[in-house]
């Protein structure tokens, strides 16, 4: 019997995709479906400010950063 | 060039051949669009044809190329007595374009020159100043200079501010002017393109007003092709244009010493509006960016980025400090020059605001200094690769795109999942149907999965095969 689930499509690269499942191990409340392709998966509607917001602060943490040289 | 144009262009071809009829029995409005409006090719065309006595037949003009002039409704076909489709230049315009080339008589079509000399004459220096006053006013309010402690002696009247809300470039939330994402798009484009988009507005919202919008925008047409520093008489205007006037010297984009004056003065925002000449070299933009008072000359930028992400503005405006400000970490500031440096935490802050890397890129593109743009076009000529010359440093403009980038790490669609069927051909119809009626954005045979934007329809085709 088919169905229909109300959901967010996320489009994104593997290496964020295998972030937000990380993030989904914890509590098991972003994902609805992983879809089991690189780099498609449905989230929870609510939750798409909440995962930005995280995955900026993580990639901000994550990505090397250029110290910004304060000498002029 | 093409950017500045695209915008009043794309409003006139959306306009209906009846408002084309009424516009172009004006000299001035024919000589406007003819000037500014049509590419160098299309221009090629219409003089070939505009002295033509018979039509030209469609095959000859296709030899040469096809043209888009159609769409201003300047050309169009006829048939003529052989039978041959022939292309021909619209009548009103054909004879206002032959008007306005050879000088008629007794046409108020481009203004009146004042007969008596003004009293207090008014220099071209003097209404520099003006419009880059009052333009500059007019940004000031959008962004809120008055934090950053700049003059704020331009008054802005009521419809001004209406406008610009009309326009969604501000929005007012208690009782605050707040910049919308439009705004601040709108903020770092040239002026040229800035004033379009302005009049555009006006004229669009001239309706609501109860002015005739072909009215005012032939009105703006004459405006444009009027003499920088000559004075023009009023009373040879409707009522409809004399108020058009009075707003439009709230812009700065002419000047009379009082709404009840006998003359007016065009300044360099109405001259160079149809002219050719490119906004990067156009005297107004170096006025109105450049340092208060001094004269710009011509390709009067005043910013510097050196690659390794250091800008120096060369600038004491409070406008355009904000400006860069908006983007830039600004170090130190003295009487006229603001250091400072694009970081990616500057850039990602822009961003947030809803300006664009390519917003970023093209301001300061148009307000490079001559000194960047001169030693560029030097480095370009020694490398003789067929790359076309930046003008700004590639390393800068790259990572500001990648900075942008890299806020967009995941798109999302919104929509429904449709699962669990359990045959290949079960799953195939209503995935096909939704593909047919353009809601599927995702799917996997694999699975028997697929996502779709809306569910109503797909729903009811799934109910009506059972």
């Amino acid at each position: 019997m088919p169905r229909a689930v109300r959901g967010l499509l996320i489009e994104c690269d593997p290496s964020i995709k295998s972030m937000i499942l990380k993030y989904d191990e914890e509590r098991h409340d972003y994902i609805v479906e992983d879809l089991d392709d690189e780099n498609h998966l449905v989230i929870k509607e609510s939750q798409l400010q909440n995962l930005k917001a995280r995955l900026d602060q993580d990639l901000d943490e994550k990505i090397m950063q250029l110290e910004e040289s304060e000498s002029e | 060039m093409a950017t500045a144009m695209s915008r009043p262009l794309e409003y006139l071809e959306g306009l209906p051949g009846t408002t084309f009829y009424k516009l172009y029995q004006q000299p001035s409005t024919a000589l406007a669009i003819f000037r500014r409006m049509l590419p160098d090719l299309a221009k090629c065309f219409v003089m070939a044809l505009l002295y033509l006595k018979d039509p030209l037949p469609t095959a000859d003009l296709e030899l040469w190329v096809n043209s888009d002039s159609k769409k201003l409704h300047i050309l169009q076909t006829t048939i003529t007595g052989e039978n041959v489709r022939a292309y021909r230049v619209t009548d009103p315009f054909a004879s206002s374009l032959r008007q306005a080339l050879m000088g008629a008589e007794d046409s108020q079509s481009f203004g009146v020159f004042s007969q008596v000399p003004d009293e207090n004459p008014v220099s071209i220096a003097d209404l520099d100043e003006y419009a880059r006053r009052q333009w500059e006013g007019v940004l000031g309010y959008m962004v809120g200079t008055s934090a950053l402690g700049g003059p704020r002696d331009v008054n802005l009247s009521k419809g001004v501010k209406q406008l610009l809300q009309a326009g969604h470039l501000v929005e007012i939330r208690d009782r605050r002017v707040d910049i919308t994402k439009d705004g601040f798009g709108f903020v770092l484009q040239d002026v040229s393109t800035q004033v379009w988009h302005i009049l555009i507005l006006y004229v669009e919202s001239a309706e609501a007003i109860g002015m005739d919008s072909v009215e005012v925008l032939s009105f703006l047409f004459l405006l444009s092709s009027l003499e920088l520093g000559q004075s023009y008489e009023k009373k040879h205007l409707s009522s409809g244009q004399l108020r058009t006037l009075t707003d439009l010297a709230d812009f700065g984009i002419v000047y009379q010493e009082t709404p009840e004056a006998t003359r007016f003065y065009p300044t360099r925002l109405a001259t160079t509006l149809t002219s050719d000449s490119s906004a990067l070299s156009n005297p107004v933009t170096g006025s109105l960016t450049g340092p208060t008072g001094t004269s710009g000359g011509s390709g009067s930028g005043f910013i510097i980025i050196e690659t390794n992400y250091r800008l120096y503005a060369y600038t004491s405006s409070p406008l355009q400090i904000s400006l860069i400000s908006l983007f830039t970490n600004l170090k130190y500031r003295f009487p006229n020059l603001v250091t400072g440096k694009i970081t990616r935490q500057s850039v990602r802050r822009a961003i947030e605001l809803g300006i664009t890397a390519d917003q970023i890129i093209s301001y300061l593109l148009s307000h490079a200094h001559p000194q960047l743009r001169k030693h560029n076009a030097a480095h370009a000529t020694s490398n003789t690769a067929g790359i076309p010359p930046s003008i700004l440093p590639p390393t800068v403009t790259d990572q500001i795109r990648l900075w942008q980038l890299e806020r967009d790490r995941l798109r999302a669609t919104a929509g429904f999942l449709f699962k669990d069927f359990t045959t290949m051909a079960e799953y195939q119809a209503p995935c096909q149907y939704a593909a047919e009626i353009g809601v599927l954005v995702w799917k996997s045979d694999r699975k028997r999965m697929f996502f779709v934007t809306r569910h109503e329809q797909v729903a009811a085709f799934l109910r009506s095969r059972k």
